[in-house]
């Protein structure tokens, strides 16, 4: 016996049943939503890598002192990096008799290695991929502003005159540095000398910005560690994101997450049918008994035939991802300027594989009753196989479930607890569903029967309570399906709001730094006038750590941070009386909450410093509270104690800092002012007046880097609500297949219900209550389920937990609309039918 | 067991102090004892009793669908008891065929495919053309693409007739084969039965409470108190 061209030829003749379609679409749906999701990660994680290098001006940014040697550039060549040299300094610029200090930038014919310089050069606004020529400048608007200077006219840089030849809108790297705070002018490496700027004693940084794969950085491991310990700056564009970090991994950890919701909800969809499927083939597994067929070859026979069907539908459903993330794409595309690179063959084995697993661990369990069937059932009705125990179903689709977690997360840990919470609360929500169906069996005893859409509650609630078993299987897996369209819905919501609130319209643009103290005063009145949101002024102390706990910190880290470069760099100190807005005290207690601190002596009762430490740097050195941290300043030092740890919002736009004070222990040590704000553009000339009057001031424009993250925030969101909208397709799924699935034995019990006399009027209300009833009854628990599983979400996407009252309220209600509507759609075709021929088709005649 | 191999060849079933009990709870219920049959080649004999006498249960076991709790049970010379039930499934392969009371076919099948169904698990060629002429046969060539709930329920046992025969069984079981059907197409479905018998020269083990029709077949036998009596030898009877 040909058993696979048996298979195919059986498929076939399947389809036309309700169940092996709601297979296929199931199926279907999970491969296309883990495809699209995958392939659309894929693609988004390489594009943002890129968008980022283009930010940091290359995926590697090497900066010093001094010039870099030709053996370096070499090196890099050699790993397969494409290289551009950038030359930092800040100088006096003069037109006429206008004299600014500007940040020059000085760049070679390399220029930028990503994007584009956005420039007029006289004939509006156009994307350059090169910098200015030998001979040229192109400078800031506000330079010009500041100088008075046009395109066509000559500005003085050092010794050498240069025209103006267009004016930057943007450049596409955002380099920090201190040259970045002045108004910017940019010119040619090939100008630099004739400068005469370069002399021994200024002020340069040098830098090597170098494009390429991960691969050829990874390969470049060992020298870039030595060069680290020459004192040069390195920047990884893979590590040093940290202004996308944050968002954009809860972004994929949510698109994660709905990818697996939507697997799961497949899932359950696939053992839901295949229930079904199995009921159905029942008679013909007999009957294959009977002509002949071995238990193996029955088993292999259906095996066959659903592996076929398995496949079919992951390549429609990968198709299908692949538009899908198609179109995810040209819908974003307009909100940002990223290119993406296309789709890679992982997202394709990922999406087959999930097929085939989904299929064995739903559905397996449930198939291997067609082998057991005796062919005695053919003259005896009843004798059908034991069904596979609920329970064995349970474990064996979430043993494969767990793989496949493991598989899209890399984390066994998380795997298995999420596999161990997951089945404790099927114990519970089993528990739960038990206490529910007695209950409503004893209330409706207790009601009386007054009219005639009562006793339709009635009847509908007695025949979903009575089929025990079936109805609390369906309970189950409506719960399961709400509580993960719940899920994903409530962590949309809530991701979104936090982005809102963490960059609300008016988040900080501008900071202005180096505010000497004397200038304090004038410059908070200045900022106050025309701002219309301010941080307030932080005093900024500059200092190094040079011992913890009396020795030095090289002794005191972990051997993996020794490195770190909060030990190689000054450290940004501040002092400040209450606990700025936006931090949150993670351990020990702030300042004026300390017992036996005293605010104005800035001491303890023990005579130690208290100090405030940001809680990611401390768990990188290996701080706790007690530790005591020694800082140098200029030729000082100060010591103080940690008696608390903070945790901060590195994307907030606001001044953050690693080490907080008391008022009063840093006294005497030199210290400026930091502050940032928001200034719409009508308050464009106080910079000019600010610039003007406090020339020592560096005022510094982050429009542009909050405009790119909101803009990413923004593409993000809409990729999530498509998401989202297939996870709720993935949701409608379930239903109908589980629907689908009782349809026969609810039409047969509806066509007994007619033949004793039961119109189709009372028949429609009865089982649209019962199916009301169990919407309600599954959205009641699947808000439950959704709660406790948001507690253990929100705390992996870093969200602050809370209750959702609304949801308890809604999901109740919007699980017996759609229960109720869909299975009452569902059955209105056994309505019509004369009750004989519902009879008849089941066999009963 | 001695028997002749001539004895073999023409032996197409045989039992000896066949039983069969089933225990429902504590209490064990003896539902055939002591039964004893032999059945040759070509013959046809009808197995009657009342409503629960066990004829569904005898004729499970004498198919190999079900096994005995004691005697020996034999069918093409093969002892059942010495096999499982995939060893008995591949003895029915291709050489038995079956017509139910309730037809049994597939309701996802057109009629065309439920004849092939058992055509399918044996290698060979002409599975369409064979099932077909099978179908044309029992006079339902106009119909073969119709699903089972298209057809009448006569038409439907026709399609069961056509199935049991497709294979060119050398055994064919019949339980309450008109059942479910009224007198007139009962009628039909019978004379289909017997034509078709007598053309392939197949044995017939037919299972009936209705004595008419029993006594259309050359044997036929009482099952009553868990054993078989002959009842009468019509046809040898008649043909002396």
């Amino acid at each position: 016996m040909n058993l696979i061209a048996l298979s195919l030829k059986g498929l076939r003749r399947d389809l036309r049943a309700s169940d092996v379609r709601a297979l296929f679409v199931a199926l279907a749906l999970a491969v296309a939503a883990t495809t699209m999701i995958g392939f659309f990660l894929d693609r988004l994680d390489r594009g943002l890598t890129r968008q980022a290098g283009q930010l940091l001006g290359g995926d590697l940014v090497l900066e010093q002192g001094q010039a870099f040697d030709d053996e370096l550039r070499q090196t890099l060549r050699q790993a397969g990096l494409e290289l551009s040299d950038q030359v930092d300094l800040v100088s006096m610029v003069s037109q006429a008799d206008a004299f600014q200090p500007a940040g020059l930038k000085v760049v070679d014919d390399h220029y930028p290695l990503y994007g584009q310089v956005r420039v007029d050069r006289g004939n509006g606004i156009e994307g350059l991929a090169h910098g200015p020529p030998p001979g040229s400048a192109w400078i800031a608007p506000r330079l010009a502003q500041l100088l008075d200077a046009g395109i066509g006219d000559t500005v003085q840089v050092g010794s050498l005159s240069l025209t103006v030849t267009g004016l930057v809108e943007r450049e596409p790297d955002q380099q920090g540095g201190f040259s970045g705070l002045a108004p910017r002018i940019m010119l040619n490496l090939q100008d630099l000398e004739a400068t005469g700027l370069v002399r021994p004693g200024s002020r340069i940084e040098y830098e090597i910005l170098a494009a390429g794969p991960p691969a050829a950085i990874d390969g470049l491991e060992g020298r870039l560690d030595a060069l680290r310990d020459a004192g040069v700056e390195i920047r990884d564009v893979r590590v040093d994101r940290p202004s996308l970090g944050r968002s954009l991994d809860r972004a994929q950890k949510y698109l994660s997450l709905a990818g697996l919701a939507a697997v799961l909800l497949a899932g359950v969809a696939v053992a839901m049918a295949t229930r079904r499927y199995v009921d159905r083939h029942l008679d013909t597994a007999a009957l294959l008994r009977c002509f002949g067929a071995s238990q193996r070859q029955l088993g292999q026979l259906f095996a066959w035939q659903l592996a076929w069907l398995g496949l079919v539908a992951a390549a429609v459903g990968a198709l299908l991802g692949l538009a899908g993330q198609a179109a995810l794409l040209a819908l974003l595309t307009r909100f940002l300027p990223l290119e993406l690179p296309p789709p890679g063959g992982m997202p394709w084995l990922m999406g087959v594989l999930t097929a085939l697993a989904v299929l064995v661990g739903f559905a397996g369990p449930t198939l291997l009753r067609l082998k057991r069937v005796s062919a005695l059932k053919v003259l005896r009705r009843e004798l059908d196989p034991i069904p596979a125990s609920g329970w064995v179903v349970v474990v064996v689709a979430s043993l494969v479930f767990g793989t496949l977690l493991w598989l899209y997360s890399g984390d066994p840990l998380l795997s298995v607890g999420i596999l161990l919470g997951g089945l404790v609360a099927l114990v519970v929500l089993w528990g739960l569903g038990q206490l529910m169906l007695t209950l409503l069996l004893a209330v409706l005893a207790r009601l009386p029967q007054r009219s005639q859409q009562g006793r339709a509650w009635q009847l509908g609630g007695r025949q979903l309570a009575r089929r025990r078993n079936a109805s609390l299987g369906q309970l189950l897996a409506f719960s399961v399906t709400f509580a993960a369209m719940a899920i994903i819905a409530l962590v949309r919501g809530d991701l979104l709001t936090t982005w809102q609130a963490q960059l609300p319209a008016d988040t900080p643009n501008y900071f202005a730094i180096n505010i000497q103290p004397q200038e304090r005063d004038g410059v908070e009145t200045l900022i106050d006038s025309a701002a219309d949101a301010t941080s307030g002024l932080y005093p900024m102390v500059r200092g190094r750590l040079t011992a913890i706990d009396g020795e030095p910190p090289q002794q005191q880290v972990p051997e993996e941070h020794q490195t770190d470069g909060a030990l190689r760099r000054d450290l940004n100190l501040t002092w400040r009386e209450t606990l700025p807005e936006g931090n949150r005290i993670t351990e020990g207690a702030w300042f004026d909450a300390e017992s036996g601190s005293d605010a104005d002596s800035a001491t303890a009762s023990d005579g130690s410093v208290p100090i405030s430490v940001e809680e990611e740097l401390a768990g990188r050195l290996g701080l706790s509270l007690g530790d005591e941290l020694t800082f140098t300043i200029g030729s000082d030092s100060v010591t103080g104690r940690v008696t608390s740890l903070r945790h901060l919002d590195w994307e907030s736009f606001q001044p953050n800092f690693f080490i907080i004070f008391p008022p009063g222990a840093l006294d005497g040590f030199g210290h400026s002012y930091i502050t940032s704000f928001h200034l719409p553009d009508a308050g464009n000339e106080m910079l000019g007046e600010m610039v003007q009057r406090y020339p020592g001031v560096s005022v510094l424009n982050v429009e542009a880097l909050l405009e790119q993250v909101r803009g990413i925030l923004g593409q993000v969101t809409r990729a999530i609500e498509f998401v989202l909208g297939f996870v709720l397709l993935a949701g409608i799924s379930v239903l109908y297949a589980a629907l689908t699935a009782s349809r026969p034995a609810r039409a047969h019990e509806g066509a007994l219900l007619r033949v004793f006399g039961a119109g189709n009027r009372t028949l429609a209300r009865m089982q649209w209550a019962e199916f009301a009833l169990l919407g309600f009854a599954s959205g009641l628990l699947g808000a439950a389920l959704a709660e406790a599983s948001a507690l253990g979400i929100y705390g992996w996407l870093g969200l602050a937990p809370r209750m959702h009252w609304l949801m308890w309220g809604a999901m109740p209600v919007l699980g017996a609309a759609i229960v109720g509507g869909i299975g009452y759609l569902l059955s209105r075709g056994s309505r019509r039918q004369a009750p004989m021929a519902s009879l008849r088709l089941l066999g009963e005649t | 067991m001695s028997h002749s191999s001539d004895d073999q060849q023409k032996r197409i079933l045989y039992a000896n102090q066949l039983g069969k009990r089933v225990t429902s709870g504590e209490r064990e219920l003896v539902i055939l004892e002591s039964l004893a049959l032999d059945v040759e080649r070509g013959e046809s004999v009808a197995i009657v009793g009342s409503s629960g006498a066990g004829k569904s249960t005898l004729l499970g076991l004498l198919a190999g669908l079900d096994s005995p709790s004691s005697g020996e049970l034999e069918m093409f010379g093969q002892s059942l008891s010495a096999l499982d039930e995939d060893g008995r499934a591949a003895l029915r392969a291709g050489r038995v065929g079956f017509v139910f009371q309730n037809f049994q076919l597939l309701p996802t099948l057109t009629a065309m495919e439920n004849v092939m169904l058992p055509l399918e698990l044996s290698p060979r060629q002409d599975i369409a053309a064979k099932s077909r002429q099978c179908l044309e046969r029992v006079g339902l060539g106009a119909r073969l693409d119709h699903l089972p709930k298209q057809l009448s329920g006569g038409e439907q046992q026709r399609v069961a007739v056509a199935r049991a025969f497709v294979t060119d069984p050398d055994l064919v079981f019949a339980d309450e084969p008109t059942g479910n059907l009224d007198e007139a197409t009962g009628k039909r479905i019978i004379d289909l039965l017997f034509e078709l018998n007598r053309e392939s020269g197949t044995t017939l083990i037919l299972v009936t409470h209705d004595m008419a029709l029993a006594r259309r077949c050359d044997r036929c036998l009482q099952l009553e108190g868990g054993r078989l009596q002959a009842l009468e030898r019509q046809r040898q009877e008649v043909d002396a």
